[in-house]
């Protein structure tokens, strides 16, 4: 006896049925997208002379170069005074621009949040297109525009880490706002309250918790940035970073490059630790 | 004298929306406790909310002590809205703060941007806020967060809040229908024993029929945004009440 | 008697409520204080004031930007293009880089936890937390100036988020599949496949246009390290001292950003 026939088969009319996965508009339409996503990428390879080839290859030489110029880093050079003066730079440098930063973003937010903006055919759209342009202007840009203005130095970093921080927060605070319980601001309103205490009683309790998590995220995210400002002349750890890279000193830049990695792994640590604690207090 | 009076008011949430409220008229007297019954989605919760312009109405008339309420800038109606108490369905406390801090929150229309930042009431505000506290029962919880309080007492903060107004007309929005029935009458009771002792009117929209037949002098009914029923609760017999609540099982 | 205790006790209640107004004020004034001292150390003190001159004078120099230099906008094209292919390319080669370190890091399908989870976290902090610039200056100097080291860094950069997200999407999974494609007999690859793929697809899908989103901005700098794109044309615009032109390639940098919101909004709308 065959395996086949042992297996009873299911009684079912005799009609023809036909099952396909692909059904013909809504199937031809999404190969269609999917193939033309796929053409858009070869031609991109194609047009900025992208060498495949290499890529596999490229892990080798990255290992090698690494090895060989910048290794081993000079690890001297960065205990030194003068370096680590900078270092607190930096730190002071995203601590004040992410503060001013976030002073205008609770502003903003509230002002960007569709729920309770004071006005929404005016001020509504204006302060979103003043944190979308915040926002997509990135920070060395803020920081080339702001040195050009005002010269080398600090102010420029912070006022470049201000207006990125401003971005970046008053998206997040806008959409936290716009997802509160409504019932508590019409409470307010119902009472006679102005804009300003509908914010106060009926907005600002009710995101205390979720702000503070976004103020600690933006900080972590704004120290991160001011590593870097300073390469445009923005003060910081950034500017030893170019000069170093200028002079063709490997070690040195490897230490630096080391020394910014530890940093800012040992802050993101702290910023998580700190955003676990407060969602904890909640 | 009526304190309100509504006149043909109409209501629609968009241009082209269907209308809400289907020019309803009714006044209120200096010492009714009004209700308003019909089944969910008649307009109750929009008429309510019309009077104090929470929700525009797209046409009529309302007049509170006289007063065109719709002609009012935003400035002026944030002055009447200081007389205007309201209270809830879901109390809509502010959860995160105190119940003190609660009460004196319905101080908030006459105190100023600074004083409001960082929450400076008068003495006499607290002593107000301490004599209601006592008033609803909820002397010893004074300090307690908003939301470790039990529905019924946190609508007695509700109505600590609105009374410390010094309102000249109560708005309740279903105020009980959150509670349980032993709660919803305790609730009912304080309400209207204070208000006779404030001599505060009261317009109230209310689900529950027996508890409007209760506390309610006068009712009137809506359907579908249409009023089909308005006078003294003596008069509301059981074919009104069939004609309010047609095609729903009471 | 009644009155005799609400007296005491309103006195209580206003001594207990300006008590804590005044140490909140305290902490207040303190916190402010501290700012006020950092402000003067390292702004004011730091600051060449006499570079930067009068309000007028800084008034001025803002004015230079203003306006728009018409003729660069034809040789803006190119690169406009080329800074949206880095992102675009950098973005998918991240994702495939991606797929090892999400098996890896996410607890429930991780194939060897004491050794392979902590790796995959490691590989992304270490993505996440070094920026795109540095990114790319570790990579020019590994493949040469040009696009290919922009690309490179952008996928570098993006690695770290999404694989993190993805993994915890795995992690987040509802069982009840697994268990059932487990129940008829079926291998991890079977399970792979038609338990967690198709719970985690869309959510991957929607990060990798949140991420890809962000590139576009990130691309959009690469040049100032020779790793191609617009910030190279914004780099010359800058050093030649042609502002009008400057403004010119911010306006191209928003543009490009405005059209990638608008795709993503779109993409992540026809997923749903």
């Amino acid at each position: 006896m065959s395996e086949k026939s042992a297996t009873p088969r299911m009684k079912t009319d005799n009609i023809h049925r036909q099952w396909s996965r692909f059904k013909y508009p809504n199937s031809l339409i999404n190969y269609c997208i999917l193939f033309s996503i796929l053409l858009f990428f070869t031609f991109s390879v194609h047009y900025l002379n992208i060498p495949l080839e290499r890529i596999l290859g490229m892990f080798g030489r990255l290992g090698d170069v690494l090895a060989n110029r910048y290794y081993p880093p000079d690890i001297d050079y960065i205990i030194d005074k003068g370096y680590l003066a900078a270092v607190i730079e930096t730190v002071q440098m995203a601590y004040l621009g992410a503060l001013f930063g976030l002073l205008f973003a609770i502003i903003l937010g509230w002002f960007a949040a569709h729920n309770v903006s004071p006005s929404k055919t005016f001020i509504y759209p204006v302060a979103r297109l003043i944190a979308m342009g915040c926002r997509s202007v990135h920070e060395m840009i803020w920081a080339i525009l702001f040195v050009t203005i005002l010269g080398f130095g600090l102010l420029p970093g912070v006022l470049a880490l201000t207006m990125f921080s401003i971005g970046f927060a008053g998206k997040l605070f806008a959409e936290e706002i716009e997802s509160i319980d409504m019932g508590e601001v019409e409470a307010i309103r119902a009472m006679g309250g102005t804009h300003l205490q509908v914010f106060i009683f009926g907005v600002i309790p009710q995101v205390r918790v979720a702000f503070t998590g976004i103020a600690i995220y933006t900080w972590d995210v704004a120290f991160r940035a001011a590593t870097v400002v300073g390469f445009v002349g923005a003060g910081g750890m950034g500017w030893y970073l170019k000069r170093n890279i200028m002079q063709i000193e490997t070690e040195r830049t490897a230490a630096i490059l080391l020394s910014i990695i530890v940093l800012v792994v040992i802050s993101e640590f702290i910023s998580a630790w700190a955003r676990t604690k407060v969602s904890n207090a909640k | 004298m009526a304190i309100l009076e509504v006149e043909n008011l109409s209501s629609r949430y968009t241009a082209k929306g269907p209308e809400i409220l289907k020019s309803i008229s009714f006044n209120v007297e200096a010492d009714d406790f009004f209700a308003i019954i019909g089944p969910s989605g008649a307009g109750k919760s929009t008429l309510i909310r019309c009077i104090n312009r929470l929700v525009e109405p797209t046409s009529g008339n309302i007049r509170l002590h006289g007063v065109d309420m719709l002609s009012l800038n935003s400035r002026s109606l944030r002055h009447m809205r200081r007389h205007i108490g309201m209270i809830f369905q879901e109390f809509n406390l502010i959860n995160r703060m105190s119940v003190m801090d609660n009460v004196l929150s319905g101080r908030l229309g006459y105190v100023g941007a600074l004083r409001s930042i960082f929450r400076v009431f008068s003495n006499q505000d607290i002593q107000r806020a301490l004599e209601l506290l006592e008033r609803v029962g909820l002397q010893d919880h004074i300090d307690k967060r908003a939301d470790q309080l039990s529905g019924g007492q946190r609508q007695r903060v509700g109505i600590a809040r609105a009374l410390m107004q010094e309102p000249n007309l109560l708005l309740l929005d279903e105020p009980t229908s959150a509670l349980d029935p032993k709660i919803s009458r305790e609730v009912m009771e304080l309400i209207r024993n204070m208000a006779v002792e404030l001599k505060v009117p009261v317009l109230c929209n209310i689900h529950d029929v027996q508890l409007a037949k209760e506390f309610c002098n006068k009712i009137i009914g809506l359907q579908d945004g249409n009023k089909m029923f308005d006078g003294p609760t003596e008069t509301l017999d059981q074919s009104s009440l069939e004609e309010i609540y047609a095609m729903e099982v009471l | 008697m009644q009155d005799k205790t609400t007296a005491l006790k309103l006195n209580d209640v206003i001594g207990l409520r300006r008590k804590k107004q005044f140490v909140q004020l305290g902490f207040v004034s303190l916190l402010i204080g501290l700012v006020l001292w950092s402000i003067q150390a390292t702004i004011i003190d730091d600051t060449d004031w006499e570079r930067i001159g009068t309000l007028s004078e800084i008034g001025e120099s803002v004015s230079h930007f203003v306006g728009i230099d018409f003729e660069l906008i034809p040789s803006l094209l190119g690169p406009t293009i080329e800074t949206f292919m880095i992102a675009c390319i950098g973005t998918l080669i991240g994702l495939l880089m991606c797929i090892p370190v999400i098996w890896f890091g996410a607890l429930n399908v991780t194939p060897f936890k004491p050794v392979t989870y902590p790796l995959a976290r490691v590989a992304m902090t270490l993505s996440r937390s070094i920026h795109e610039i540095v990114w790319a200056l570790i990579f020019v100097s590994a493949v040469g100036l040009g696009a290919f080291a922009g690309i490179l860094a952008i996928a570098a950069r993006s690695l770290g988020f999404i694989a993190k997200m993805s993994a915890e999407a795995i992690e987040n999974i509802d069982p009840k599949p697994v268990e059932a494609i487990r129940a008829m007999g079926g291998n991890n690859l079977q399970v792979m496949i038609y338990a967690i793929l198709p719970q985690v697809l869309p959510v991957i899908l929607g990060i990798v246009i949140f991420e890809w989103e962000i590139n576009i901005r990130r691309s959009s700098v690469l040049g100032l390290v020779g790793a191609g794109g617009l910030g190279l044309v914004f780099f010359r615009q800058m050093n030649t001292f042609n502002y009008p032109g400057v403004t010119t390639v911010i306006l191209a940098i928003l543009a490009l950003i405005l059209i990638g919101e608008v795709v993503s909004h779109y993409a992540r709308k026809a997923m749903i």
